[in-house]
């Protein structure tokens, strides 16, 4: 997602608003690097911004936690079908 | 062509709910894949793969019977290992927060459920979530905001964002 262009209102440093409006896709990496920048950069001098982007990474990281555990059976057994598959033996049976 | 299975059967599992139906899942979606390939251009094998799945699951989900998808104790729920240099209190702390986020996101509706998983637990970017569950980004980028919104609102209602894990 790329928000401002270089040498324009890119120059100027982020409200508050403004860094509210894409932060979660700050946080998701799915942001520009000049734009991911300058919303680090308010983060580091807003405490109020900082505070609720921390918690917003605490929820973050207890989610991938939550993450059930892929199952090994499973992916040896879809390695072992997807082998068949590109050698043909599959279709056949 | 080497699909990546790992993400594929976390994915299904975020679908499905259910490690059996996910395996089933990435088979079918396999087996349509290879039976598609000819089509496929090459570019982002990830989704066109999650396309794929996205639309065996929706013919698997009309065969079956919904109730199958809202089973919350269905699938492995198996907790990663902390840490060891964590402190016992620090554990007991982790605990805490994570049973209460992970209460937080059982409460959502289903459609910012699906979002919230299909990108904090399997690690799918934005665009490839929008793929697995056929909306524009921008309908991710707005549930998943929203969820995260939710849960921070009923983490601060138990209190526990200010002994949160650091």
């Amino acid at each position: 997602m790329k928000l401002f262009r270089r040498g324009s209102v890119a120059d100027r440093p982020l409200s508050c608003r403004q860094v509210g409006q894409i932060l979660q896709s700050f946080l998701d990496s799915e942001l520009d690097e000049v734009t991911a920048d300058k919303v680090a950069e308010h983060l580091e001098d807003c405490r109020r911004c900082g505070m609720a982007a921390d918690v917003y990474l605490e929820i973050k990281a207890s989610l991938g936690r939550d993450a059930p555990a892929v199952p090994e059976e499973s992916l040896s057994r879809l390695e072992e079908f997807a082998r068949r598959l590109t050698t043909g033996e599959e279709r056949e049976t | 062509m080497l699909p990546e299975l790992d993400v594929l059967l976390r994915v299904a599992m975020s679908l499905t709910r259910n490690s059996a139906d996910a395996e089933d899942l990435v088979q079918d979606t396999l087996l349509r894949a290879y039976g598609a390939v000819e089509r496929f251009d090459g570019r982002y094998p990830r989704a066109w793969l999650l396309t794929i799945m996205r639309n065996a699951q929706v013919n698997r989900v009309r065969r079956r019977r919904p109730e199958l998808l809202r089973d919350p104790e269905a699938g492995d729920r198996i907790l990663e290992s902390q840490t060891p240099h964590d402190s016992a209190e620090q554990d007991a702390l982790r605990d805490a927060f994570d049973a209460a986020v992970e209460e937080a996101l059982e409460a959502l509706p289903d459609k910012f459920k699906r979002v919230v998983r299909l990108v904090d637990l399997d690690g799918l970017s934005y665009q490839e979530a929008a793929d697995v569950l056929g909306v524009p980004i921008g309908t991710v980028m707005s549930r998943l905001h929203r969820a995260r919104h939710r849960i921070r609102g009923r983490l601060g209602d138990t209190g526990l964002l200010e002994g949160g894990p650091r």
